[in-house]
Formats: C-alpha cells, structure tokens, sequence
C-alpha cells in the first residue's frame, strides 16, 4: 500500500533543526543535570603505568570537608570488567572498577572520593595517598611481544589478547610466480576523537524501586544498559540510560565506562544522586586512546603493475584492558578485513596480533582502523607506482574495482556491494584541478619551495549488521536499530530511535524520512532518542549506520503508522485503502484529489472518535519496527581525496594547501548535512595526519596531556575545501542509502603522506611511512631525500 | 580541574592594591588578564591563598611615547599593541610580536605585564623586551623602581620580581626599533612559539651600528646572542645566514615531545634567517609569516 507522491524532503538541504537550540547554549547536557541533593565525584588516579598497589591512605580524605565517602577497590570488589571475544585463543582480561592489588596504566582509578561539590571532592581527593610498588612497564609492542616479556595479566601466556591469521589458497603460489615485490612498514600515532565535551555522569537509585537512572554522555544508551545489567547483576527493567545532548562522541563514548559503574555503585551505597564530570586531564589518560597501528604490508606485482597478492602483517597496541562492547580484536580485525581495499586483489595473506601493554586501553575512533588499513594499502600503490615508474593515478585506475566487478568478494571475505572507484578518482582530478595543482607545483620546484599532490581511494563498509558482527565475536551483535512512530490526536508525530544524535544530524535526517512517509510538514515532527525507556532495544550511534539503520526503521514504522491512516480514512471515504494517498497534511483518494481527510482531522477521529472506526482497527497510531540492512554485510561507500602540501624547507612545517573530495554514500538524505560530515572529518583527518599523538615514556607516563602538549588542528590548518557526490544506491538498503559519518576521516593520512612523499620526490627518494607527519619527522625525511645524512 | 580555595580581592587604588599585597605577599598572587594565571589554578600549580586582581585599578593601561621611549602599562592587552597607532609608529616590532601572542580571544585578555611577570621562556614580549634594550618597571609599598629586561628574566616561571612587588609597566627604547625583524615557528596558529627570534637594529649613516638579537624557546629564560648580533652589525652580503649560523651554533636547547634539541637549533637557523633578512630588507618587514 505505497502511492506516495515525490518526496518532499528526502534529498533537500534542510537546515539542521537542533542548532538553534546548541548555538545559543539551550542545550542540555549531563553537566547541566543536577538532581535534588546530588553529590560530586572525584577519581584519584594512578600516577604509575604498573604496579602493585601497597596502600592507599584514605583517613585523611574521609575526613576532609563534606566528604561522604572515599571508596577504594574493595569496596566495589565483587564487580569488573570484562569484555570476552569468542575467538579462539582470546586472553580475557579483568578491569576492576577501582584498582584492587594492581595498577596497569597511568590513569586507571584508584580511588573514588565523594562530597557536596567538585571542588571540595578534588581538595580531598589531593589528601589520598598512593603507596604503590613500580612494576617493569610494557610500553611498546615489540616489548610486548617479547617471549621473555612478563604477561601483564593473571594467567596469560604471551602479552597478545589475540593473534589471528587468515590465508587465501593461492596466495604461495601467486607470489612465487610474481615478478616483482614491495614491502612498506607502516607506523601511525596513537590518538583519539578529542570530543569537545569530556565524559560525564549523574548516577541514581531509588531504594524503594532498586530502579537505577544514569544520565551519561554516550552514544549507545542501550548498550550501556546492557553492560550495567552484567556488572551490576541487575535486570535491564531496572536501569534507565539517558543519553542527553552529547558534546561529541567520535567513538570515544561508544563504550561503558568503569566510573559509569562506580558512580551507579556510589549512588546506591550512598542513597544519593552521584556526579562525575570528567576533566580534560583524566580526559587524556583514562579515556579511550585510538589508532596506534603498525602494519608491515608486501605487494606482489606483475610488470604492468596490476597486484597479484598482498601480504600484511598487523599489530595494534590495545593498552591495558579489553572493553565493552568491542573487545580488544576490534581494530586488528577491521584491519585484516578492509586492508585489501578497493582494488583487484584475489590472494591475500594476513596475521594481525592485538597487543596488551601498560597504556590506557583502546576503543573506536571515527573510521576504526580504516585510516590505517587505507595509509597502508595507499602507501603502497604509491610504492608500487615509484618501483614501475607509473603515474600514481594510472596504477589505481590499473588495479580498482569497476562496475562488473560487483558485487565482489574481497580475498577477506567481505562482500561489497556497489561502488563507483574509478569514476570518483576521475571526478576528483577534475574537482581537484590535478593538473593545475600539477603546474603550480613545476612552478613552486623553480622557485625552490617544496610543494606536492597526494592523493587516495577508498572503499568503506557501513551499515553492516548481523552477518558482520556475528563472524567479530563480539559479546552483542549489533544486528539492528529500531525506530518507534507515533502520531498524535493532533496530527503531529514523534518519532523514537535507538540511535543518538551528537553531530551527524540525525534529529534533522531522520525528520525528512518521517515526515515524507507520514505526509507531514517537518514542525509537524518532533524526533527523540538517547532514553532507554523509548524505545526496546538497538545498538546506537558508530560505525556509519544511524541514517541508513535508523532511516530504515523509522521508514518501517512510519508506513505502518500511516497504514492505518488509509485504512480509516478509506473506511470513512468509502473508498479502497490501496487507493489511499498520503500527502501534505492530507490522505486522499488517488485521482479525486477533492476526496480528502485532513491528517490531523483523522488522527482526532481516530483516537476521539472510536466508533467511526472500521471492524478490526485499532484506534492506535503508534509503531514500533526495527531494521537490519539484510542481507548484514553492509553497503560500501567510496570516495576519492586529492590534496596539496606545501612544506617549509627550513622547519619541516607541512601546510595543506588545497583538499577535495568525491565521495559516494548513495541518495542522500541531505546533502548539507552529508557534506558537514565530510568536511568534519577531513579536519579530524588532518589530525592524524600532522598533529595528533598520544607520547609515552619508557616508564609508561604520558607526555601528552593538556591541549598544549597533544595538537588538534584548528581553523587556520583546514584548507580550501571542495567536496562532490557520486550516488550509487546500495542494493541492499531501504532507499539504497549508505552510511558516511565516518569517510572523511579515513583518507588524509594517507594523501597527505602521499603529498609529502611528493613533494620531495625531485631532491630524492624517501618512503614517507610514519603518522602523525609533525614538522622534526619531515625534516626528517627531507634531509633523507637530500641524502645529507644529517637528519635530526 | 578546578581551583583551591582562595581568597579574592578587588583594590580600587594602587595604594590599597600594594597595601594588600604587602600584607598577604608570600600567600598572593596578582591576577591580571587571567589568561597564565586560571590554568595554573584549575590545574593546581599554584594553590594560592589570595588572588589579588589589578583590572579594577586605574592607570595601568596607558600607552606614551616620551623621548626615546616608549612606555606601556603593565594593564595594556597584547591586543591593544596590536592595533595602538604609538605601538604601530615607535615601536613596530612590538606591533608584529603581538599578533604571534596566542590568538584572538587570548589577546583581548591577556597582558604584557601578565606575560613578563609570567616569564614563560618561549614568550614573546621577554624577547621584544630584550631586543629593544626594554626596561621593567615595578611598584611595591616601599617604591618604585624600574629594571633592565636583561636583570629582569631569571629563570622558568622565574623574575627579580619580589613577592610584594607589581608590574607597573615596561619601557622600550626605540634607538634599535626602525630596523628590525621578528620571525617564529608555531605548530599551529596561536600556539606558543617552539623557537622565536626578534632582531632589532639601530642604523647610522644608512649602516647597522648595533644589533640585538633575541630568542625564544631555548633556554629556561629569553637569551641574546652576541655573536650573532656582531655578524649583523655593518651587514655583509652574508650578515644574516652568518648571523643564522651563530645563534644556532650559540644555543643549547633542551629535548622535549615538540621537538628535540637538534631540531630546535635548526628552527633557531631558520627563525634568525628569516627575522635577519626582515631586518636587511628595511623598515617594513613584510606579510606575517611563520
Ligand atoms: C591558549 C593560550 C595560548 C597562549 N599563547 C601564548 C603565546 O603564544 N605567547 C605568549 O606569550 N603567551 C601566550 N599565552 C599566555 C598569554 O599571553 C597570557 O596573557 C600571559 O602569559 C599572561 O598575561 P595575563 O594578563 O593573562 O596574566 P595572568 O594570567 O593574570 O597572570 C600571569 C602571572 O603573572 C602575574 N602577574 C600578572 N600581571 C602582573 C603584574 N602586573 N605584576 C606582577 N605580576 C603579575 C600573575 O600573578 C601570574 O602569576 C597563551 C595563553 C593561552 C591560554
């Protein structure tokens, strides 16, 4: 029963609705929220990277102004951690709520001090002595690795959570009978989405109920009821997650935190609401960190360049502990999968090892080892490229993916479904202006400056579901979202998701797709999300799959909902209910537009009028539905990016001149809102490429943490930007929507190392292999291409 | 991430203002655009037990050229050097230095006398100071006296400031302000400068007859180099890379995570070059770079 007219929304520049409300600071965050007689507290923190814990004094806290508690290990004993993959071979780790006899990072929460406000809570929290006793500390993978290397957990072999390995049959052979080789190790720095706002909670109980209430920043309210559930050994029925407005996530808040669990345990002691408001210092050291990947990679290669077989070996440093809800395999996994990238490779042989070491522990970033997996392989078809003496353009148009290659199963198993690879890398030239960056670089060469283009393609999977997550052997499979649709006695609707909206413009997205099912005008739509109590279950927000998942859902439930509307006003219209059109504010009869209920008049009479209603229909316009993107594999995205650097001779500085674009996510929804994202990204991606690095001692102490000593870009390092859209509809999706929150950020390491590597290519050769790209390492590699030697 | 306690004071006059000083001195600090000051609170490096604030004392913010000189209140925002017609005509280094002081909304606040009290060794107006033969002035209950920049400057964080004392304003000497250069390295815009170089020269008979170079960020105070100064005076063809060479061959920088110390002479190579040349090509140095 779908006669619907064009769509009025889907595909138009609607501004985004919630930044009136952000701009002008009515948002509503969880440090805004303070109920009757709440509490504020304070983590003390390990300043040692390992360690047994001697003691800790608390008396002198305990005793300190207003404080109610000073909560120590033992108290929350009997709760932890865990996050178990169902790999074999996965080492499980345990990570305490407080520390109990063991510290395994800087930052890992010791002790937990409660009073009436922050202030008095930090005061006391300085009076709380750590006696803890120096263990040799695991800083770096090879360290790690070491057979002689301690296990960093109570029985562990070795120092990996896990080591996979996956091998195609012909993969021996091919590369015995290629011609040629390249091998590349790569290096990318350790870092972090940054969010603008720091993790934050308000924890509460209610003794009479045992019902508990988190408000918390994060992107996942159902799934941090579900770990709270297992931590807490309390039913689901009896947790409420509110996810307010969050200031940022990027990933790092796609994950339940041990102070989420302590305050929840803090308030139920208590009988007290209890609030934490992370600082940015604790920001940096117990937070999640992200990226830190080295990947060696080998191509094998005939003499006109097209790949036979590539080799790769992976190691992530995962930090101390395994987390909820991904696990420590995540980002060896997505690496080993998407590394072959969009190109034509059919052998593949690949071991990745995620490593256990004596930093803060590992979670998502905004494109989840793709930016790795894509500096890697785009590395080295420029590698590739050098060695043949090829054009860098002309080897990848030689070896990606075309049209009758789909859908193609990449040599991991990944099934892509659609893409436009070569056209997006032509679009981009063009976009780009290659050849004008081209000459301006011949020109910039003359007058000695030091000026190169760069350039990437990739594939993405987004919206991958069941049939993904099942093969990750994550505790939950993040199969699906839901969405639930209601219209009221006045003819507005609201609409509920799983998702969360803290940036991708979800509460704007997912209007357009309701109010075109509904035949509504966009006020008319009111979209909620972050309350567990709103919806029964879903995944959240990550891995580029709200708009396409959520769309789906709300798609579903909106024409169920407006189902019944045919229905009824077929009913009252005498007319047949597949003759039904629902349309701007009206359902009429297809082909006597006079014949007509307005919307709000039937949803009165639906609920206020039930004896108009037709046998066998309920007077209920509320849906509830939820929606996979079967078959689960995902719908691939793809995008193509072409930059220019220019570099200081004399210091090293790298500035990006000029960056560009073409990206295909299928339809879009709205392509302000697409492009938002795209130029976010890009400027999160300049980050990695340049700025952005956790650094860490040998004994395990962090040197990066305040803004001044770890470097986001700001206004002045985003260049002249130009972004374009190629769509090709997923098969696989409703509307052939694609997920793209992630994309931009997954290409700019690698084409600005590509724009570096360029632009010194004339003094010399120089293989430009380690993130972030700071000013001393490109002197580095310049002094290299000098051949002088006299590198710093 | 929050302060200690502290106790907060609002003088109207200078007078009360040193008088409470006098009397909470060892426990006191001043607090002027806030802008060092509030960090060092929030992450409890300093923990003091009174927090004096000079905004609402009269007459620290006025800027006068007298003879030779150019004086500028502790008070005055590096935003007004930025832009003050005075600053812009006598003392043109200064006006350039000024827009390399963080960015925007930090310079609508912060002081001079906030940054040389502060005397964060890779600050910009220690290094203007040093470069125009500058002088600090400082106001205590028991006078007033005034102090070379060369005395001023001791160590990190470190002045001859004494605790009862105050910033009452710096003094620039225009003899070396007509031909000059200034030229940093910042990881990003607004960043504080990894490696900063002022060069200002005094001219006779068209010839540079003195020089004074100044740099930033590689050492635990703001340092001259002679030498590099004796390669500018008379200005040979060569002057300014002879003078690159001598600051980078005279300095001994520490390592740290922004860069270590080799790069940091090179940065000094680079910087020196670069504000020599300014320097060389006359009055008007050019487009900011950096
Ligand atoms: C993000 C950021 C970037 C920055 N970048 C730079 C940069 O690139 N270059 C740079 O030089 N600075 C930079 N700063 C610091 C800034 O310039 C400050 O303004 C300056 O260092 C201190 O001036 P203030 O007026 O804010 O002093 P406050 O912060 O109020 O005080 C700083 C210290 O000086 C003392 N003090 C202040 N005034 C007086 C006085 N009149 N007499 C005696 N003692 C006094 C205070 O007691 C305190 O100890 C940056 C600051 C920030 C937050």
């Amino acid at each position: 029963m779908t006669t619907e007219g064009a769509p009025r929304f889907f595909g138009a520049r609607v501004p985004r609705r919630q930044d009136d409300r952000l701009l002008r600071g009515d948002g509503r965050y969880v440090a805004d929220i303070n109920p009757a007689g709440v509490l504020a507290a304070k983590f003390v923190r390990s300043h040692e990277a390992h360690a047994t814990v001697a003691s800790l004094d608390i008396e002198a806290a305990a005793a300190a102004e207003s404080v109610k508690a000073v909560f120590v290990g033992e108290d929350f004993a009997g709760t932890e951690m865990r996050c178990v993959s169902s790999y074999l071979g996965f080492q499980e780790s345990a990570q305490p709520i407080l520390a109990v006899d063991r510290v395994r990072h800087v930052g890992e929460a010791l002790a937990m001090v409660v009073a009436d406000n922050e202030y008095l809570a930090e005061d006391a929290s300085e009076l709380v002595v750590a006696h803890l006793d120096p263990l040799p500390t695991v800083v770096d993978i090879d360290t790690a690795l070491d057979a002689g290397c301690a296990p960093l957990h109570p029985g562990w072999q070795h120092n990996a959570f896990v080591r996979r390995q996956i091998e195609t049959y012909g993969f021996g052979d091919t590369c015995s009978a290629a011609p040629h080789r390249v091998s590349i190790e790569l290096h990318n720095g350790r870092h972090s989405g940054i969010p603008m706002e720091n993790r934050a909670c308000v924890a509460e109980h209610d003794p009479g109920t045992g019902r508990f209430r988190l408000h918390t920043t994060t992107q996942i309210p159902h799934l941090v009821r579900a770990g709270l559930s297992w931590a807490l050994g309390v039913p689901e029925s009896l947790i409420q997650v509110i996810a307010p407005d969050v200031g940022g996530g990027f990933g790092v808040k796609a994950q339940l935190y041990p102070e989420e669990v302590a305050c929840c345990l803090a308030a139920r002691r208590l009988g007290r609401p209890v609030k934490w408001v992370e600082d940015r210092r604790e920001h940096f050291v117990a937070a999640h960190h992200s990226r830190e990947h080295r990947h060696t990679v080998t191509g094998y290669f005939d003499d006109d360049g097209t790949i036979l077989a590539l080799e790769a070996d992976i190691a992530v440093d995962m930090g101390a502990y395994s987390v909820f809800p991904w696990t420590a395999t995540m980002d060896g996994g997505m690496a080993m999968g998407i590394l072959p990238g969009p190109y034509r490779i059919r052998e593949y042989s690949v071991a990745s090892t995620s490593v256990c070491t004596n930093k803060t522990p590992y979670g998502a970033y905004r494109g989840v080892a793709r930016p790795a997996a894509c500096f890697s392989i785009e590395r080295l078809l420029d590698q590739i490229a050098r060695h043949l003496g090829v054009d860098r353009v002309e080897i990848r148009n030689r070896n990606l993916l075309s049209e009758g290659d789909y859908p193609w199963r990449s040599p991991s198993g990944l099934v892509y479904d659609s893409g436009s690879l070569l056209e997006s890398l032509d679009a981009v030239l063009e976009l780009g202006d290659h050849e004008g960056l081209l000459k301006r670089q011949a020109d910039a060469r003359a007058a000695g400056r030091l000026v190169g283009v760069g350039l990437a393609v990739f594939t993405e999977q987004t919206a991958h579901t069941t049939q993904e997550f099942k093969q990750r052997g994550v505790p939950i499979v993040f199969g699906y979202e839901t969405a639930k649709v209601r219209l009221d006695a006045s003819g507005t609707a609201v609409v509920s998701a799983s998702i969360h909206d803290h940036g991708q413009g979800l509460e704007t997205t997912l209007a357009q797709v309701a109010a075109d099912r509904l035949g509504l005008d966009l006020e008319q739509i009111r979209v909620e999300y972050g309350d567990t109590e709103q919806v029964a279950y879903g995944a959240g927000t990550f891995a580029s799959r709200s708009a396409v998942l959520a769309g789906g859902a709300v798609t579903k439930a909106a024409d169920a909902v407006a189902d019944t509307l045919r229905l009824v006003a077929a009913h009252i219209l005498e007319a047949a209910p597949e003759d039904m059109v629902v349309e701007s504010g009206r359902v009429s009869v297809a082909g006597s537009p006079n014949q007509f209920l307005n919307t709000s008049e039937l949803c009165r009479l639906i609920y206020q009028r039930p004896e108009r209603l037709p046998e066998g229909v309920e007077p209920c316009l509320e849906a509830s539905r939820t929606y996979d993107a079967h078959p689960g594999t995902g719908a691939y995205t793809n995008a193509a990016h072409l930059a220019s650097v220019e570099i200081d001779p004399l210091t090293g500085k790298s500035r990006v001149l000029s960056y560009a674009v073409v990206e295909d996510c299928g339809p879009m929804i709205n392509p302000t809102i697409v492009e938002g994202q795209i130029f976010g990204g890009v400027a999160q991606g300049i980050g990695t490429a340049l700025f952005e690095e956790f650094l860490y001692d040998q004994a395990g102490q962090p040197l990066s943490t305040t803004f001044a000593d770890y470097l986001v870009p700001v206004m002045s390092d985003i260049p002249d930007f130009r972004v374009a859209h190629l769509q090709t509809p997923s098969p696989h999706t409703i509307g052939g929507l694609k997920g793209m929150g992630e994309g931009g950020a997954i290409a700019p390491g690698a084409v600005i190392a590509s724009a570096v590597e360029d632009a010194l290519s004339h003094l010399g050769t120089v293989t430009v292999n380690r993130l972030p790209l700071t000013p001393e390492r490109v002197l580095g590699y310049i002094d290299a291409a000098n051949g002088s030697g006299a590198s710093s | 991430m929050k302060p200690p306690r502290f106790a907060y004071h609002a003088p109207r006059t200078l007078p009360e203002l040193l008088e409470t000083l006098n009397e909470t001195a060892d426990e006191a600090v001043v607090l002027a655009g806030g802008q060092s000051l509030l960090p060092m609170l929030n992450l409890r490096l300093a923990a003091p037990s009174h927090v004096i604030d000079l905004g609402r004392v009269p007459g620290l913010d006025s800027i006068a050229s007298t003879n030779g000189s150019v004086e500028v209140g502790a008070m005055v925002t590096h935003y007004r050097m930025e832009t003050d017609a005075v600053v812009a005509a006598s003392v043109p280094l200064a006006r350039r230095a000024a827009g390399y002081v963080g960015y925007r909304a930090i310079r609508n606040r912060g002081t001079v006398g906030g940054s040389v009290a502060h005397a964060d060794p890779a600050a910009e107006w220690p290094i203007v100071l040093l470069a125009l033969d500058g002088e600090v002035g400082l106001a205590s209950v028991r006078g007033w006296r005034s102090i070379t920049a060369e005395d001023f400057f001791e160590s990190v964080y470190t002045t001859a400031k004494r605790p009862d004392e105050i910033v009452t304003s710096l003094r620039f000497s225009t003899r070396c302000a007509h031909r000059w250069g200034f030229s940093e390295f910042q990881r990003r815009t607004g960043d504080f400068a990894t490696v900063a170089v002022a060069v200002a020269c005094a001219v006779e008979a068209g010839e540079i007859c003195e020089a004074r170079v100044a740099i930033a960020g590689v050492a635990d105070r703001p340092v001259r180099c002679r030498e590099a100064e004796a390669a500018l005076v008379g200005g040979s063809a060569t002057a300014a890379a002879d003078a690159a060479e001598a600051a980078s061959d005279s300095v001994d920088p520490i390592s740290d995570i922004h860069g270590s110390s080799a790069f940091r002479k090179r940065l000094v190579h680079a910087e020196t070059l670069r504000a020599a040349r300014q320097a060389f090509s006359a009055n008007e140095a050019g487009a900011r770079d950096g």
